[in-house]
């Protein structure tokens, strides 16, 4: 990969009070690259998404998001960047088409350009005709896809999947996982994937950066497609990030 | 079955059953009973339960006008006069007195309303703005320990106009309400909200407009439904001790001349009225609130 680097974390450490969530962090992301981080719960992804988000100061070190301070410069990176959580997050008086709009709103928008760009974004993630439903009218999937069109439909530069499938069960997971994969791809998204999943990372990732606790990089893995079509190496791959990730190795995997 | 996640449980308990938008109207089994989940998102109906209400205050009605009659046998009219003799009072009042009920109305509607506008500026205040906030709920609680009778008696000594009065004494008495109300939705606001639209660098004002406001409009209904009641009993207070004019004013020129016919038909009056008033908000709630799935416990 020899884009642009993105984003660039450089020396960042990060402490809350005498607690050292992250440690001399360093990473880089590149234009269109989908990167993962990988961790178990406590490993510091949030708060390196945090960071990176700019709605915390680091300690120490420096981040660069398209060259600016996220947090000195908290306004410039508008619409530049977008976040799809874990849950939701979707606001109950609105419906799904004014959700999907609402970042697009915030970008100062017309009503009318912004619904538009919302319904195109709802019909990509497959959710035509649910447009002017509320949201105790849509399952757990179908938020999430709302989730991910408001996302989408600001058309950030970079995108951070913060364990968005995570909490769907596992055919749904896997239709979204791939849903966004095909958009990412389609519209060169520069995107990170927080995650604790071994298989969303391997399946979605051009690399994977395997985080332990106080937010260190373990293990950095490069996935390209040759390694993907190979079952034995996607095999060794799960194990090495299993066992970096402080994971017991499942050895059926 | 969807159960929202934020399902509130506020002032209706109907029983509809509906799962999935179905109304079930057969009477369930036993089996069918237990299985029910405890909760159940519907838009409430005039169920069994419903009615049942209805017919016990047609029952509670008859039984008051029961004793009304029987109790005006043995006292004088100045005492208890018969449940007809206050249907004529109310007959004669409803077609030579609606000045007096519009001029009440119109005082309640502008007054509640400003009330309305400035204490959810308060309220919204004293969740935004922490610097502020401590001085706000000082004079908002010190505000609330104030009886509603030395607003009333200090309201005539500091306001010649009588429209003034009342205004400032339903202002006081109700403002406390609305600012105390929308704080507390300010601060129930989900944090997972905030961070949501904060990733998108939104303006104080974004914030305000796409969350915060949406979100306290449940919290303003459920004061305006809570204070409605104790908001007509004020006005006609503040009319009965500032005014020559409205129900209240009305009222005591009624005692003045030993009419309680009057007064309890203008009594009814009141009762009708206020549950007008409650209908109607219910109804714009219902409106504004479409969105909400409400719950109801089995």
């Amino acid at each position: 990969m020899t884009g642009e680097i993105l984003i660039e974390v450089r020396d960042v450490s990060k402490m809350f009070g005498s607690y050292l969530a992250v440690d001399h962090l360093f990473m880089n992301v590149r234009r269109g690259e989908i990167v993962a981080l990988l961790g178990q719960t406590g490993a510091g992804k949030s708060t390196i998404l945090n960071l990176i988000m700019g709605t915390m100061a680091p300690s120490s070190g420096v981040i660069r998001v398209a060259g600016v301070d996220p947090y000195a410069s908290f306004k410039a990176l508008k619409g530049l960047l977008a976040v799809s959580f874990q849950t939701d997050r979707l606001l109950p008086w609105r419906t799904a088409v004014e959700n999907a709009e609402l970042g697009l709103r915030i970008l100062g928008k017309s009503r009318a350009q912004a619904r538009e760009k919302a319904k195109e974004w709802l019909t990509r993630v497959r959710l035509e005709g649910s447009d002017h439903k509320y949201v105790h009218q849509l399952s757990g999937g179908m938020r999430q896809r709302v989730s991910l069109a408001r996302a989408l439909a600001i058309d950030p530069e970079i995108v951070f999947l913060d364990e968005s499938f995570s909490q769907l069960d596992h055919v749904t997971s896997r239709t979204l996982r791939d849903d966004f994969l095909q958009i990412a791809r389609e519209f060169n998204k520069t995107c990170v994937l927080i995650t604790h999943r071994i298989d969303d990372a391997l399946e979605m990732a051009d690399r994977a950066l395997v985080l332990r606790p106080p937010a260190k990089v373990a293990l950095e893995v490069v996935i390209t497609k040759e390694v993907r079509a190979d079952p034995s190496q996607i095999a060794s791959l799960h194990a090495q990030i299993a066992v970096a990730m402080g994971e017991a190795v499942n050895t059926e995997n | 079955m969807q159960t929202s996640s934020r399902s509130e449980i506020l002032a209706d308990h109907k029983t509809s059953i509906v799962i999935e938008d179905v109304e079930l109207e057969r009477e369930p089994s036993a089996a069918a009973t237990l299985a029910k989940p405890l909760t159940r998102t519907a838009a409430p109906r005039l169920g069994p339960e419903g009615l049942r209400d209805i017919f016990a205050t047609c029952v509670v009605v008859l039984v008051l006008l029961a004793a009304m009659e029987i109790t005006s046998r043995f006292v004088p009219d100045y005492i208890m006069p018969s449940p007809v003799a206050v249907w004529n009072a109310a007959k004669e009042l409803f077609f030579s007195d609606p000045y007096h009920v519009a001029v009440t109305l119109a005082r309640l509607a502008v007054s509640v309303a400003i009330a309305m506008v400035a204490g959810v500026l308060v309220g919204l205040a004293m969740g935004i703005f922490p610097r502020v906030r401590p001085f706000l709920k000082a004079i908002v609680v010190i505000d609330t320990g104030i009886p509603a009778l030395s607003w009333m008696l200090i309201a005539v000594f500091w306001f010649r106009n009588s429209e003034v009065r009342i205004l400032f004494i339903l202002l006081v008495i109700l403002l406390p309400f609305y600012a105390l109300n929308v704080y507390e939705g300010v601060r129930a606001l989900p944090k997972e909200l905030v961070d949501m639209i904060e990733s998108f660098r939104p303006s104080r004002w974004q914030v305000l407009r796409f969350l915060i406001l949406p979100h306290i409009v449940a919290y303003i209904f459920l004061t305006t439904k809570s204070v409605i009641g104790y908001a007509i009993r004020m006005v006609i207070f503040a009319e009965l001790v500032a005014s020559a004019v409205g129900i209240g004013a009305r009222m005591n020129l009624a005692q003045s001349t030993f009419r309680i016919d009057q007064v309890l038909a203008w009594t009814f009056f009141l009762v009708i009225l206020n549950l007008l008033l409650q209908a109607l908000v219910n109804g714009f709630e219902k409106i504004a609130l479409k969105w909400r799935a409400e719950a109801s416990i089995r």
